[in-house]
């Protein structure tokens, strides 16, 4: 038998938290987790390429990355021209978490594909907000 | 030759972007005061002589700088504390760089917004000890304030243009 979507149950929502501050993902981890989400972390853009391509092999790509924009090996601009240039991570929602406040830069990764920004410093509710805004938070996402 | 002032931001912008960053992170039970002290005031007297810890990160481009945290060994253990949201457990010197270097980074990239751009940040250093700043640069913002009876101190240099 097979389920018709509308009868389907929510799925857990997967994030993956890219940061090179450990201290930054436990606090952006506790927000999501908070919220339902399942996390996984990663330091760098290259690292969370490196996750996605494996959740991909798994049938488990993320719904959200939280991106932080400096970060060593790869930063989050790059990441997120990659993932866009990856058809079958379209629906990966992008959202920049980060100290990187200049109008341009925002601009700048807004067109590259990410579909939010948050300035450091924020607070949980900020990040809840945009989080109801991108329809991630408040309804299930359907398997 | 005459030396040019550098220029920097307003003291009183970079307060506010410490304080914001401090109640954001570390709560609003025991605020960040501010604490006067005159110019020629030398570190020495508001750090203890150990267990301190600095930060900083450079700004590249239309406008050039440095913005540097200190803190007491305290302060950043609470610090570390309260970002990792742990208890009693002993801290790794490398989670309290961490998560000094993510305050510095905060603040430097708020105070970056402040400036003329466009302009990058660098990835914070952090150290044990006090900070060492060039003999290029001058002082432009000094931020000294308390938090738990600990010092705090951030401030801003800029090439002698």
């Amino acid at each position: 038998m097979t389920q018709s979507p509308m009868t389907q149950s929510p799925m857990t929502q997967r994030a993956l938290i890219i940061d090179d501050s450990k201290a930054m993902r436990s606090i952006l981890r506790r927000i999501v987790a908070g919220l339902g989400f399942e996390t996984a972390e990663a330091a760098h853009g290259r690292e969370a390429l490196d996750h996605l391509e494996a959740a991909t092999a798994t049938g488990r790509v993320p719904h959200l990355c939280l991106i932080d924009w400096n970060m060593p090996v790869m930063d989050g601009y790059t990441f997120i021209t990659e993932v866009r240039r990856r058809p079958e991570w379209r629906h990966v929602t992008l959202m920049m978490v980060t100290t990187e406040s200049e109008q341009g830069q925002i601009v700048r990764a807004l067109a590259a594909g990410a579909h939010e920004y948050v300035i450091k410093p924020f607070t949980p509710d900020a990040i809840v907000e945009k989080l109801e805004l991108l329809g991630l938070v408040g309804k299930g996402v359907l398997a | 030759m005459t030396l040019s002032p550098a220029t920097g931001p307003a003291l009183a912008d970079v307060q506010a972007i410490t304080e914001q960053v401090w109640s954001s992170f570390l709560g609003d039970e025991e605020p960040l005061l501010q604490r006067f002290t005159e110019p020629s005031e030398s570190g020495s007297v508001a750090f203890p002589a150990e267990q301190v810890w600095s930060a900083a990160v450079s700004v590249h481009g239309d406008w050039t700088g440095s913005i540097t945290v200190e803190l007491s060994g305290a302060v950043a253990q609470s610090l570390t504390r309260l970002m990792l949201a742990l208890a009693d457990e002993p801290l790794e010197d490398a989670d309290i760089a961490d998560a000094v270097g993510e305050l510095v980074n905060m603040i430097g990239g708020n105070v970056k917004s402040l400036m003329p751009g466009p302009s990058a940040l660098t990835l914070p250093v952090v150290a044990a000890g006090r900070a060492a700043h060039a003999t290029d640069l001058a002082e432009v913002a000094r931020l000294d304030a308390v938090w738990n009876g600990e010092p705090v101190r951030v401030s801003v240099h800029a090439p002698r243009s």
